[in-house]
C-alpha cells in the first residue's frame, strides 16, 4: 500500500495489452492557462517538492507511503505514462499477444512473458543491467523472510528464465493479466549489491541503487532527501540530448497542508504533488504558482459495516443510506473538481465501464430514502432519530484523522444522514488503527479514498475473500463476475463480465461510490515539461523530462 | 544533602522506571491494531508469512514474556530495531533527539531569561497599570493556540517581510550557526511564549505571597530598598514552588512538542512519536517513552537537590 489513499490490491492490474480506454490528461491551470514552454528545455536548477507525508524507507517493495521519490530512482521495466498507458522503461517493447511478449501455455491455461531489455543501461555504480537483475528482484521479493509491504505478483511466477543477458522469461502459473503494473513495474533490484544481503536492514533502503535519473545523495529523515542527477542515465530527449535535465531534486517533508502553502508562497517549494483541495482554494490566484489539475484513478466511496452492523446488512438501509447523499454538495465542499460517479468502475475504464442505468446506484432522493427506512421498520423517534425495538440508529463514519478533506467530507454525510433520521457521529482513527478498521471491518461506516493503478482488480475490493473486503460483503454472483473479468484475456468476455459486476454491484450496494478524483498539483510556472500521471506509479514516473526555465523567463 | 540520600534516590529511580515500564507497556499493546497489520491489505503476505513476521518480532508470544524479553534487552542495553524502518531505535532517536534538544533548550534558555524578570516586575509593581499589562500579555500568552501562533508569524515573517524561513531545520549545504538560528527562532519563539507566561505567572503570584510576609516587612524596617528585599529575601523563598514547575517542564526537552515541530516541519522526538504511534512501533515507542520518564524522573530528582541551594533549611538525611 502506497499511503492510505491506495492500496496494494489496487496496484495489481490488468495487463497492458488490455488497456485501450483513452484516458485524456487534462492537465489544466486553475490560476491561469497553464504556460506552454517559451523554449526548448534547458539542463539544470534545482527543485524543491514538498511531500506530505514523512518517509519511513526508500526501499520501494517496503515503503508504506507513496513513491514519489522511489520512482524518480528506480526503474521497473514498463510504467504507466500519463494516459495510464504502459510503455516500456527498461524493457524495448511492452509484451502482448500481438508482438509474441506473451505466449499462453499449458493449454491456454497459463501464459509466459518474454521481455527484451533496453541495450546499454547501467545502474548508478556503473555495473550494467542484465536479466539476472530481474530475476533476481524477483527471488528478493518473494523470499518470506524479506518485510515487504508489497509483494503484488510474486505468488503468480512459476519461475524465471534468462536465456542471456538482455532477455528474462517470466513463467506464470495462469493466465494473469494482472502482470504489468505489478512486481516488475515497481522496479528492479541491483543483483551485485544486494545478493546474500538481509534486505529488511540493509543500507539500500536508506540509499538505494537504481537505473533512474536521479540518485540519493542524503537522507535526512524527518526533515529532506536530495537526488542528484544520474550521469549515466541512459534516457535521451527527442533532440539526442541526455535526460534528466533538473540536476538536483530536494524532496522536504512538510507534514502540515497550511505550512505547505506558506513555503509554496514564499517560494521555498516550487512543487507540491497531491495538494489538499482546502490546500488548493487557498492557493488560487497566487502570483507564479500554477494550480496544475489532472485526472486521477481515484475515488471516494462510504462503506457499509456489515460486519458490525446488522443493520446494514438490510439492503434497504443500505439503498436507504445511498438516496440520502447529496453528491452536489460533496462536490461544492470540494472546490468543485471533482466529478459525481455512480458505480464502483470509474467511467475512464472505457473498456469496462456500463453506463446502464440498473449498473448505477441510487442517486439522491431524500424522499424514497425516508420512506424506505419507514417501511423497513425504522421509525423515527421524538428526537427524529429513528429507532427500532427502543434502540437509536446511531451510526460512527470512520476516515482518517488529520486528513483535511475527508473530515470535510464526513460532516457533509453526518448532516445529510441526520436528515433522514440517522445519527451520525465522527468515529475517527489514524494509522494502523484506521487500516485496522478499515479492513478488518471494524466499522459503521467509512469514507474512504483509493487510487489504483490503470486497472483494478476489483476482487480485491468486492470478492468474498478480497483482501480489502473488510465490510463483509459475500456474493456467489459477484465472485463469479469477478473471477471471469479477472482471468481473461478476451476484451468482449471482460466487458460482458464487468457488467455484470457492476449490476450485482447496483443491486447489493456493499459499498455506495461518490466522486471520481482529480489530482492537484502546486508548481511554480518555471516548472516546465510536467505532466500528472494518473495511476498510482506518482507524477515523478515522468520526471527526467522536467526542467526549470531560467529565473525570469518563465511565461 | 548526604551521599547516601542521593544514592537512595538514585535506587528508588530502578523500581520506579520498571514500574512505569509495564504500564506503558501494557498501554501501548491495548492500543487497537499491531505493527503487522501494516500487511493486513496484502494479498501476497500469506498468512504463513505474517506468522514468520510476528516470530521475527516476538509479537507471537503472551504480552508477559514479550515484555519479559524487552526489559532484559534494555537492561542490558540493547533497544532493539524499529519494525517500520528495520532501523537500531538507538539511531532512530540519536538522530532526532539533537533538534529537539536544540528546540526545547532554546525554549526554555528564552523561558527563564524573560519569565524570571517578568515576574519579579510584574509582583513588584503589583496593582499598577505595568501589572496589569504583563497580566494581560501573559493571559494571552497562556490562551493563544499554538498553531496560530505558528501560521501568523509564518505570515509575517516568512511571506510579509520575508525575513525568516517558514519551516524546516536548516538549509541543506549550510551548517553555519546564523542559519541555525533563522530556523530556530520561529519554533523556539511559539514553544516558550505559554511557558514564559506561565512562569511568570507563577513567580508572581509566590512572590506576591513572599512580599506579605513579616519577615519581609522587618526587612524593609531594617531600612533595604524594594530591589534589595526582593532580590535577598524574598525572592529565594519564592522560587522554590517555580523550581518544581520548571524541573517538570525540562522533561519536555526530551518528549519534544508535537504541534510546533509538524506546524514548522521540524524532526524532532514528538514527530518521530506521532510516527511511530500510527505505525505502532513498539521497539521505538517504549525506548522513546522510557527516555522521557527517565527524563521526568530525573528532572524531578534536580529540583530536589536546586531545592537545598535555594534554601538551606532544605536537608535531605
Amino acid at each position: 500500500m502506497r499511503g492510505p489513499r491506495t492500496p496494494i490490491g489496487a496496484r495489481a492490474s490488468v495487463a497492458a495489452l488490455l488497456l485501450s480506454f483513452a484516458l485524456v490528461s487534462s492537465v489544466t491551470s486553475v490560476a491561469a492557462p497553464l504556460p506552454l514552454p517559451s523554449a526548448s528545455p534547458v539542463h539544470g536548477g534545482t527543485l524543491t517538492v514538498g511531500i506530505s507525508y514523512d518517509i519511513d524507507t526508500l526501499n520501494v517493495y517496503v515503503t508504506a507511503a507513496l513513491g514519489d521519490i522511489e520512482a524518480a530512482v528506480v526503474e521497473g521495466l514498463v510504467a504507466p505514462d500519463e494516459h495510464a498507458h504502459y510503455v516500456p522503461v527498461l524493457a524495448t517493447e511492452v509484451p502482448t499477444l500481438a508482438n509474441g511478449g506473451i505466449e499462453l501455455t499449458h493449454q491456454g491455461k497459463a501464459m509466459r512473458v518474454t521481455y527484451h531489455l533496453r541495450p546499454g543501461v547501467l545502474w548508478q555504480d556503473g555495473v550494467p543491467l542484465t536479466s539476472a537483475d530481474v530475476k533476481f528482484t524477483w527471488e528478493a521479493v518473494k523470499d518470506p523472510h524479506f518485510l515487504a509491504e508489497s509483494k503484488d505478483g510474486c505468488e503468480g511466477v512459476e519461475s524465471i528464465d534468462t536465456p542471456d543477458a538482455a532477455t528474462a522469461v517470466v513463467n506464470y502459473r495462469s493466465v494473469s493479466p494482472a502482470f504489468a503494473s505489478t512486481l516488475f513495474t515497481f522496479g528492479i533490484l541491483p543483483r551485485h549489491l544486494l545478493a546474500g544481503k538481509d534486505l529488511n536492514h540493509d543500507p539500500y533502503n536508506d540509499k538505494p541503487l537504481g537505473t533512474g535519473p536521479f540518485m540519493v545523495s542524503e537522507f535526512r529523515r524527518g526533515q529532506y532527501v536530495v537526488l542528484d542527477r544520474n550521469p549515466l542515465y541512459w534516457g535521451r530527449d527527442a533532440a539526442g540530448r541526455p535526460l534528466p535535465y533538473l540536476d538536483r531534486i530536494i524532496f522536504n517533508v512538510i507534514p502540515n497542508s497550511n505550512t505547505l502553502g506558506t513555503l509554496i508562497r514564499a517560494g521555498e517549494i516550487l512543487f507540491a504533488p497531491r495538494i489538499p483541495v482546502m490546500l488548493a482554494k487557498q492557493l488560487r490566484g497566487t502570483a507564479g504558482i500554477d494550480l496544475v489539475t489532472g485526472p486521477s484513478l481515484g475515488w471516494s466511496y462510504l462503506d457499509f459495516g456489515m460486519k458490525q452492523v446488522p443493520a446494514l446488512r438490510d439492503p434497504a438501509v443500505r439503498r436507504a443510506i445511498a438516496e440520502a447523499i447529496n453528491r452536489a454538495a460533496l462536490v461544492k465542499a470540494a472546490g468543485n473538481y471533482p466529478q459525481p460517479i455512480h458505480s464502483t468502475v470509474l467511467p475512464v475504464f472505457e473498456t469496462l465501464y456500463d453506463p446502464e442505468p440498473d449498473a448505477a446506484v441510487p442517486d439522491y432522493d431524500p424522499a424514497a430514502a425516508n420512506a424506505a427506512l419507514d417501511l423497513a421498520g425504522y421509525p423515527r423517534g421524538p428526537d427524529g432519530i429513528r429507532v427500532r425495538e427502543g434502540r437509536p440508529l446511531e451510526l460512527g463514519i470512520t476516515t482518517q484523522s488529520g486528513d483535511i478533506d475527508g473530515e470535510i467530507a464526513e460532516q457533509i454525510l453526518i448532516a445529510e444522514l441526520k436528515a433522514i433520521g440517522i445519527a451520525a457521529y465522527a468515529d475517527n482513527k489514524s494509522g494502523i488503527a484506521y487500516r485496522q478498521a478499515r479492513y478488518k471491518g471494524a466499522f459503521d461506516l467509512q469514507y474512504g479514498r483509493i487510487t489504483t493503478a490503470a486497472d483494478p482488480v476489483y476482487s480485491m475490493f468486492y470478492g468474498t475473500h478480497g483482501p480489502l473486503n473488510g465490510r463483509g460483503y459475500t456474493s456467489a454472483a459477484m465472485d463469479a463476475a469477478l473471477a471471469r473479468m479477472e482471468t481473461s484475456l478476451v476484451p468482449e468476455e471482460r466487458r460482458a463480465a464487468g457488467a455484470e459486476m457492476q449490476r450485482v454491484f447496483a443491486r447489493d450496494l456493499p459499498s455506495l461510490p461518490l466522486l471520481s478524483y482529480v489530482s492537484i498539483a502546486a508548481k511554480t510556472r518555471r516548472l516546465q515539461g510536467y505532466v500528472t500521471n494518473p495511476t498510482n506509479m506518482t507524477d515523478f514516473v515522468g520526471v527526467a523530462h522536467w526542467w526549470l526555465s531560467p529565473r525570469g523567463t518563465a511565461p | 544533602m548526604s551521599q547516601a540520600w542521593l544514592l537512595r534516590r538514585l535506587l528508588g529511580v530502578v523500581p520506579l522506571l520498571l514500574a512505569i515500564s509495564v504500564l506503558l507497556f501494557t498501554i501501548v499493546h491495548l492500543a487497537p491494531g499491531g505493527p503487522t497489520d501494516v500487511y493486513a491489505d496484502n494479498p501476497s503476505v500469506t498468512p504463513q508469512a505474517l506468522a514468520e513476521i510476528r516470530i521475527a518480532y516476538g509479537l507471537d508470544q503472551p504480552l508477559p514474556v514479550q515484555y519479559l524479553r524487552w526489559a532484559s534487552a534494555m537492561a542490558r542495553g540493547v533497544w532493539g530495531y524499529s519494525i517500520r524502518t528495520g532501523r537500531p531505535v538507538t539511531t532512530e532517536i540519536a538522530e532526532r533527539l539533537p533538534a529537539s534538544l536544540l528546540l526545547g533548550g532554546t525554549a526554555l534558555a528564552l523561558s527563564a531569561l524573560l519569565a524570571l524578570p517578568i515576574g519579579i516586575l510584574s509582583a513588584a509593581l503589583r496593582r499598577t497599570a505595568v501589572d496589569r499589562v504583563l497580566t494581560l500579555v501573559s493571559f494571552a500568552g497562556i490562551s493563544v493556540p499554538v498553531f496560530w501562533l505558528a501560521l501568523m508569524l509564518q505570515l509575517l515573517f516568512s511571506i510579509h517581510w520575508t525575513l525568516l524561513p517558514a519551516a524546516g531545520y536548516e538549509t541543506i549545504g549550510d551548517t553555519g550557526v546564523l542559519d541555525h538560528l533563522r530556523h530556530l527562532a520561529m519554533p523556539a519563539a511559539v514553544l516558550s511564549l505559554a511557558t514564559i507566561a506561565n512562569w511568570s505567572r507563577f513567580l508572581r503570584g509566590s512572590l506576591v505571597d513572599a512580599l506579605q510576609q513579616d519577615y519581609v516587612r522587618t526587612a524593609y524596617a531594617k531600612g533595604h530598598g524594594t530591589a534589595g528585599v526582593i532580590v535577598h529575601h524574598a525572592l529565594r523563598n519564592a522560587l522554590l514552588p517555580v523550581v518544581t514547575i520548571i524541573s517538570l517542564d525540562l522533561a519536555s526537552l526530551i518528549s519534544g512538542a508535537i504541534i510546533t515541530e509538524t506546524v514548522f516541519a521540524w524532526p524532532g522526538i514528538g514527530r518521530l512519536f506521532v510516527e511511530s504511534m500510527d505505525a505502532r512501533d513498539y521497539p521505538v515507542l517504549m525506548g522513546l517513552m522510557m527516555l522521557g520518564s527517565l527524563a521526568l524522573v530525573l528532572a524531578n530528582l534536580c529540583a530536589d537537590l536546586v531545592y537545598t541551594l535555594i534554601d538551606p533549611r532544605i536537608r535531605y538525611e
